[in-house]
């Protein structure tokens, strides 16, 4: 009977790998994934776009630079209209225009109100539109300095150089000192996905263990089995199983990613700042552990709470158990990936149930000391072993219960019967 | 030696008590029947039996010694609540389980093929669960208790959902691995389906043994006081002195005897006054004798 774990995981194995679902997912979940950084990328490289905007001023001069400044931007495909000198009469036909829809908005440029700074007032139908009103600033300024410089004498080719925007380089330092040029955008795009990849995967698994208990639960199997194994070992068989299933479609993603990145196609999608080379192999190996220790957790958990109802619409009322720690760790991205040794950002990887994604958060930013990564896979496995004590005993005795899901008192009872 | 003793065990859940002070004994060669209503407790017993659950007190031995799970090698159970893996090949599964219980893939795979031979279900070895019929399912799982040889066979309502074509196949088959000296236990409520089959029996109710022995000890204790008659012409006998029920169906009467009714004054009388095809005097069934003792303390 020893080797009875290893036989029904070897089942579970099968079954999943051989699955419709398996194929599907494998498919399916990386082109889901795909189209959400991509459109997000995209979205946020191209808001503003298309948009039809009027910059109205009484300076004629002022209010055609700020439009060739705007036209300068290579991001940009604004359709952009002057109206200068403007009076209050244009403003109220300009008002009239973005209420009918003519024209998205427009920019009020205000510099006859008393102080030399002139004041600028961006009118439209959204107030939500930051990327476009933060182009706009930019590019009044711009405007305004270099109107001043021209009154004070300077050379037209002199103010372009004076005027020119500088780009910040970061420079990643290793612990000796030696600095490698990183790209910060790309760290943090590639810290996300790896996060939302662990979480996603984690969930979705540990939903995949709760799911397979209650078919089982359903089909009548249970104490079928229970003639010749004991119910911890069909837990653990059934964990190791769904856990194969898991690293091997990691495996497939990996390898497919391994085959995209070769290729010139991928060079040209990534030189907009995504880079997979941006993780190394340390990265890769914890990214497998901290995968295998989420899903035991979760999976453990969910297993323990799937024998204790009888359809999977009961289990979905317990998923928030795992959407909450989810939604912690994202809430906090970009404090963690600003702050990674800040005692918030230590705290959260340390605990269990939001160590995998914090942690991974941390380590794409900075690489946090060994003995923090030590400390958070110790308390992993202590959460995990008590997890799985509870999980067990609840799973033997529900397992053989039918009916209405069980009740929390309920289930401390069970943890006495067995 | 015992192939199970069972020594007063109880089991309680809650404030409901599922077994009080049950024993019971089974021999190798021995068809032994745990009879009684639904929730009785006979599942909670064979669960105590093969270590499923722990009895709250008392012993189980199981082949002479206390209980073992390297036991179950030795033991087959076809549990009330079964099932089988529905996405899974019938042959896949029949090997998965013989594995369970430590048999070598190919072994477990021969013996399949013999067992769906004989209970003529080769074809479906190669479909999957789902595309069987429930009464095809039932043998796959009767196959699955019986493929590793089992010493001790325990059947949870074997019969439940099959036709009776299928359902004397299967007594059969059971016959022959009690020659082969094997013990059997089944439990159901359905007394009429194992009364023939069984040497011993134990009825419980509430958890309590009500009833125990070989099927003629407890057959004895209780009176002959049934007569079936079956008869053409005249029925005024039916209103003797002896008879104390009787239902009559033209020409088919079933009569309850009083007390001490005498059964050859009333064959004499129906001799005299009809012509007389069938005169019998019935034992008990186990039904009747259930109903006997428990009287109307069943939930059944």
């Amino acid at each position: 009977m020893r080797s009875n774990v290893w036989l029904i995981a070897k089942r579970e194995y099968l079954e999943q790998v051989r699955g419709k679902a398996f194929r599907l997912t494998t498919i399916l979940i990386p082109a889901i994934f795909v189209c959400i950084f991509g459109v997000g990328y995209l979205a946020s490289k191209n808001s503003g776009n298309g948009k039809h905007i009027v910059i109205a001023a009484a300076d004629a001069g002022l209010a055609s630079n700020v439009k060739s400044q705007l036209l300068s931007d290579p991001d940009s495909h604004t359709g952009i209209e002057v109206v200068a000198p403007a009076g209050e009469n244009d403003r109220a036909d300009l008002i009239r225009r973005v209420t009918a829809k003519q024209i998205d908005g427009f920019l009020w440029v205000d510099s006859t109100r008393g102080s030399d700074t002139p004041h600028g007032a961006y009118y439209s139908l959204s107030s939500g539109d930051f990327v476009t009103t933060a182009r706009l600033q930019g590019a009044v300024s711009r405007s305004v300095v270099q109107q001043r410089l021209a009154a004070r004498g300077i050379a037209p080719a002199e103010i372009e150089s004076i005027t020119k925007s500088i780009t910040i380089d970061t420079q990643k330092l290793d612990k000796n000192g030696k600095a490698s040029s990183s790209n910060a955008m790309g760290t943090f795009w590639a810290a996300y996905a790896m996060a939302f990849l662990l979480s996603f995967t984690v969930v979705l698994y540990g939903m995949n263990v709760g799911r397979s208990v209650i078919q089982e639960k359903t089909s009548r199997i249970f104490e079928v089995m229970l003639a010749s194994v004991k119910p911890g070992d069909m837990l653990a068989g059934k964990l190791v199983g769904v856990g194969a299933v898991g690293i091997t479609q990691l495996g497939i993603w990996f390898a497919a990613a391994g085959i995209f990145i070769g290729t010139p196609l991928a060079g040209r999608l990534m030189a907009g700042g995504f880079d997979l080379h941006l993780i190394s192999v340390t990265e890769g190996v914890l990214f497998v552990l901290y995968f295998l220790l989420g899903y035991v957790l979760y999976s453990a958990l969910f297993a323990g709470l799937a024998s204790t109802v009888s359809t999977e619409q009961e289990l979905q009322q317990y998923s928030p158990i795992a959407a909450v720690p989810i939604w912690l760790s994202f809430g906090m991205i970009t404090y963690i990936v600003s702050n990674p040794n800040s005692k918030w950002s230590v705290a959260m990887s340390l605990f269990p149930p939001c160590a995998p994604i914090t942690m991974f958060l941390r380590m794409a930013s900075q690489f946090p000391p060994f003995w923090q990564i030590g400390a958070s896979i110790g308390l992993m496995v202590l959460a995990i072993l008590a997890t799985l004590w509870f999980a067990a005993r609840i799973y033997s005795v529900g397992i053989l219960m039918y009916g209405k899901r069980a009740t929390l008192p309920e289930m401390m009872r069970w943890l006495r019967y067995s | 030696m015992a192939v199970v003793e069972l020594d007063r065990i109880s089991k309680s859940y809650e404030n409901k008590v599922a077994v009080k002070d049950l024993s019971l004994r089974i021999e190798p060669g021995m068809m032994f029947g745990l009879l009684g209503p639904n929730g009785a407790g006979k599942t909670s017993s064979i669960r105590m039996m093969i270590g499923i659950t722990r009895p709250d007190s008392g012993g189980v031995n199981l082949f002479g010694k206390p209980f073992a799970r390297e036991s179950l090698a030795r033991v087959g159970y076809l549990p009330e609540e079964r099932g089988l893996y529905k996405k899974m090949k019938v042959i896949d599964q029949l090997v998965f389980m013989g594995e369970l219980h430590g048999l070598e893939p190919k072994t477990a795979e021969s013996r399949a093929r013999v067992w769906s031979e004989k209970l003529q279900i080769a074809e479906a070895l190669d479909k999957k669960t789902e595309e069987l019929s429930k009464g095809m399912q039932q043998k796959i799982q009767f196959i699955a208790t019986m493929l590793h040889e089992p010493e001790l066979i325990i059947m949870d309502e074997p019969f439940s959902g099959l036709d009776p074509v299928n359902a004397t196949l299967l007594q059969d088959v059971l016959l022959e691995q009690k020659k082969g000296g094997k013990a059997i236990l089944f439990s159901t409520h359905r007394m009429d389906q194992v009364e023939k089959l069984c040497d011993s029996i134990c009825l419980v109710n509430h958890g309590e043994a009500v009833l125990a022995g070989t099927m003629r000890e407890v057959k004895s204790r209780y009176e002959r006081n049934r007569v079936v008659i079956e008869f053409e012409g005249d029925d005024s006998f039916l209103r003797h002195d002896a008879v104390a029920e009787v239902r009559n169906y033209a020409g088919h009467a079933e009569i309850k005897l009083k007390d001490g009714g005498d059964s050859q004054a009333l064959l004499h009388a129906a001799a005299g006054a009809a012509r007389i095809n069938r005169f019998e005097l019935m034992e008990p069934s186990l039904e009747e004798i259930f109903i006997q003792t428990v009287g109307g303390k069943s939930d059944a």
